[in-house]
């Protein structure tokens, strides 16, 4: 379609020295023949314990209901709220990377788009737990859905809230599909590979009948195109969804015109620090730094850094408009933020995502490995402290002040946020066993092609 | 068989001159019979020109940074459009002589009876305004020049030092670009009702400028593309970019201004609806609407066909279309600002705009002269690589 001139050399989104044999061989022995590395078990281990964890914040909050948070009035929202958004952003940076880095023809997103996808899938399910579960009585939560029904019941179509229910949802379905559709070829690879009957007939299930045909190719790429570019708006309409559940309100700090591109970059910003987070120890682990290169790093923490930026962005517009509207109100939620109750909170904030990653503006961090893990750990957990401060300290503080109140989370509440993480890694783990983590036929097509059509014949011959 | 390159732009720059004459005479006419209407006339018409010269620069820096193939097509256009900023801070000079006529926080007596004016003084005062505007400008044309002298060298020789150096200034540069834009937009535009406040102003200003600067290049590549050096390698591959590109922005400016509306609509907070009251009232809301289907609907679907995208002249035709919108959401933004937003335009309203417009055009076409039309090291690579369209 466009120019090839400007694409960046093959060698650097794959090593050199690849055939389409070895890159098949090295994928998909992760999956089937090499041995578990013990680290999987321990690794796996600690996430069910704390899938444990989650299980059993859940009974006892259905047991004894929303009372063993730390909710109250006037902060109804707390940390359920917090982590909703918080895990719901983290899935956008998968979403982005296989669906408009696909638009925009980046040959360098193949080989981590795989387990971003399934990142998003696995964060989009730790995040839908939090609203379910504060609705109070989860088995109602259909009441949500417009239906004829004798119960007088009927949603308010005027509340964010309920176009969460569709955003959220219709995302959840999309993105699902795409990852599902982006792996029947792979499951395919995988069915003919596997040695042991069980193993050949589940991965042929997943695959559908994949045969490789041309027609199939055809079909497959005519599907996988609609659905990235059905995808595309769903990151933005979702996120942006979730800044309105704040901004439509009028509480100081909430209402404020910027929050659906501030509140969409901030996603963007923290799912790749995620996907970062979780590529770095992956690629050491599993010996592939051949696939998820220096370059795929570096090119992640350029992205962070822009996104950083429009988030810097927003930070400024909302210090600034606090004293340019001459609101009181306003006024007092920023003198709050950085001097109140929760101040050290904001610099926190401030020092995580404002201060952080400035780093990135240097090659030299940006080409070490270990500084980016650290700079990602932090843009995690300054992304979370972000929510907090929004969420936390507006309500806690709002126009009278007689209703002005603290919020500590219980125990019960980090139970269910650290459960999420068990929920969260305890899926990871299955996928990198049973799965294909990168993308096996979109490797090969990086196969140089002098490299593909001599291994090609190699594989006749053999 | 065609015509040659030079005689196109010289015409093209002959009339814009000719047209801006006229318009010049008619301009100081406006001003004699109506110094009110002329200043007012004169912002929007020149919040229009700034926005393809300063969104040049953003784009010039952007693609630094990302690469890809749309700004091969286009880029030493959009540098020739940057290097008209000196002439247009020159334009900004009536705006600061004319400060009475347009701003009211400027009148000392306005600002003593009112406490929020009183508050916000320390930010909207003459004195700083023009210091601001100073500086604004001082950062747009230094970036413009610096890297207009950087891509010349490495038109004259491939050195990655020169790459490298064009990297990090533009990296910095867009930061401050977007930083000095925005504030360029609370000062000229929104501080025009000075009680009123939107944090996604500066954000929907931007989207415009790119809009607008998109558009001008999409027009300038058709007007070009069957001459040398373009008619060799520009392909409907290129448009098809440009027309992405355009439709990007066509949504963005869309989402900015919805967001805005939708979370004023929802708080129904006086302080600021007034805005979209003023806005969509008194004949000011078939404007509005106007906008809705030509600034958004009917360019979304338009640029959702791909024959549309990668047909030059279809191509051109909706960003002439797009321009004009940009102007009309200008006016659409500024104007009820004026006279108690009454709605009755003026024909300075439309001198003003042509005047100026047609004055950049000529500029931008003169600066055209004399460097090469194509970044000489890609068009050396393309050649060896020839395009698929």
């Amino acid at each position: 379609m466009s120019a090839p001139a400007h694409k960046p050399p093959l060698s650097e989104v794959i090593a050199p020295g690849h055939t389409l044999t070895s890159v098949s061989e090295k994928i998909t022995k992760i999956v089937l023949t090499r041995a578990t590395p013990r680290g999987w078990y321990i690794g796996f281990g600690i996430a069910f314990l704390l899938v444990m964890v989650l299980l059993v914040s859940i009974t006892k909050l259905l047991v004894s209901g929303i009372g063993v948070w730390g909710v109250n009035v006037p902060v109804g929202w707390g940390l359920a709220i917090i982590n909703f958004v918080w895990w719901i952003g983290i899935g956008h940076a998968g979403t982005l990377i296989s669906a408009i880095l696909l638009l925009f023809r980046q040959q360098w997103r193949t080989s981590i788009n795989r387990f971003a996808e399934a990142m998003t899938l696995f964060a989009v399910a730790c995040a839908g737990i939090f609203p379910l579960l504060h609705v109070g009585r989860p088995w109602l939560a259909y009441w949500l859905v417009p239906y004829p029904n004798t119960m007088s019941l009927w949603p308010q179509f005027r509340s964010p809230l309920l176009w969460d229910v569709f955003a959220v949802s219709t995302y959840a379905t999309v993105s699902a599909l795409f990852w599902y559709v982006g792996l029947i070829p792979d499951l395919a690879a995988l069915r003919d590979r596997a040695k042991s009957k069980p193993w050949k007939i589940l991965y042929g299930i997943g695959a559908m009948g994949w045969r490789g045909a041309a027609r199939h190719w055809e079909r497959y790429e005519t599907a996988y195109l609609l659905l990235a570019g059905l995808a595309t708006p769903l990151v933005i309409s979702v996120h942006t969804v979730v800044s309105l559940d704040f901004a439509v309100s009028v509480i100081p700090g909430w209402h404020a015109t910027i929050f659906p591109p501030y509140f969409v970059a901030g996603a963007i910003y923290s799912g790749f620090a995620m996907v970062l987070t979780l590529a770095i120890p992956l690629r050491k682990i599993y010996g592939l730094q051949d696939f998820i290169t220096l370059h795929h790093l570096q090119n992640m923490a350029k992205i962070v850094l822009a996104t950083g930026m429009i988030v810097v962005y927003g930070y400024t517009m909302e210090a600034f408009f606090a004293w340019y509207s001459a609101n009181p109100y306003e006024q007092a939620m920023l003198a709050n933020r950085a001097f109140g109750y929760y101040g050290w909170t904001y610099w926190c904030l401030l020092g995580c995502n404002a201060l952080t990653p400035q780093f990135l503006w240097f090659k030299k961090v940006r080409s070490n490995v270990v500084a980016l893990f650290v700079i990602a750990l932090i843009v995690n957990v300054g992304m979370w402290l972000e929510r907090f401060v929004i969420v936390v300290t507006s309500l806690s503080h709002d126009y009278l002040p007689s209703s002005w109140d603290t919020y500590t989370p219980t125990k019960w509440d980090w139970g269910l946020y650290v459960g999420t993480f068990g929920l969260f890694l305890a899926l990871l783990f299955l996928f990198i066993r049973f799965l294909p983590m990168i993308s096996i036929f979109e490797m090969r097509t990086l196969v140089p092609s002098g490299v593909a059509e001599a291994a090609e014949k190699d594989e006749e011959h053999a | 068989m065609s015509v040659p390159v030079a005689v196109t732009l010289a015409r093209v720059q002959r009339t814009a001159f000719l047209v801006s004459a006229v318009g010049g005479v008619l301009l100081a006419l406006g001003f004699v019979l109506d110094r009110q209407r002329f200043f007012q006339a004169y912002l929007v018409a020149f919040l229009f020109v700034l926005a393809p010269a300063v969104g040049s620069l953003a784009f010039v820096m952007l693609h630094n940074l990302t690469g890809g193939a749309w700004g091969f097509a286009v880029r030493r256009l959009l540098e020739a459009a940057t290097r008209t900023l000196p002439f247009v801070a020159l334009l900004f000079v009536p705006i600061a002589l004319g400060v009475h006529s347009l701003y009211e926080w400027s009148h000392a007596e306005v600002v003593a009876a009112d406490p929020i004016l009183q508050h916000k003084a320390a930010y909207l005062n003459v004195p700083f305004f023009v210091a601001r505007a100073a500086l604004y400008f001082a950062l747009w044309t230094g970036l413009a020049l610096f890297l207009a002298k950087l891509s010349e060298r490495y038109d004259k020789k491939l050195s990655l030092k020169a790459l490298r150096k064009l990297k990090a200034a533009s990296g910095f540069g867009l930061a401050g670009y977007v930083l000095t834009t925005t504030f360029a937009s609370f000062d000229w535009g929104m501080s025009l009702e000075p009680h009123w406040f939107s944090t996604i102003y500066g954000v929907h200003f931007l989207v415009g400028q790119g809009l607008s600067t998109l558009c001008l290049s999409i027009v300038m590549a058709a007007l070009l593309a069957k001459h040398e050096p373009f008619s060799r390698w520009l392909s409907p591959a290129h448009f098809h970019d440009l027309g992405n590109l355009t439709l990007a922005f066509v949504m963005l400016w869309a989402y900015a201004s919805l967001s805005q509306f939708l979370i004023i609509w929802s708080g129904n907070l006086p302080e600021e609806n007034v805005w979209y009251l003023k806005r969509t009232a008194e004949g000011w809301q078939a404007l509005a609407l106007i906008l809705v289907l030509c600034h958004f609907a009917a360019p979304f679907v338009i640029l959702l066909v791909r024959s549309s995208k990668r047909n030059a002249q279809v191509l051109a035709r909706l960003a002439l279309v797009l321009l004009v919108m940009r102007f009309l959401d200008s006016y659409w933004l500024l104007a009820p600002a004026f006279d108690e937003g009454e709605f009755a335009p003026h024909w300075l309203d439309i001198v003003a705009p042509v005047t100026l417009g047609a004055l950049w055009l000529g500029l931008f076409v003169r600066n055209l002269h004399g460097r090469p039309l194509v970044s000489l090291q890609d068009a050396k690579l393309l050649g060896e690589l020839e395009v698929h369209a």
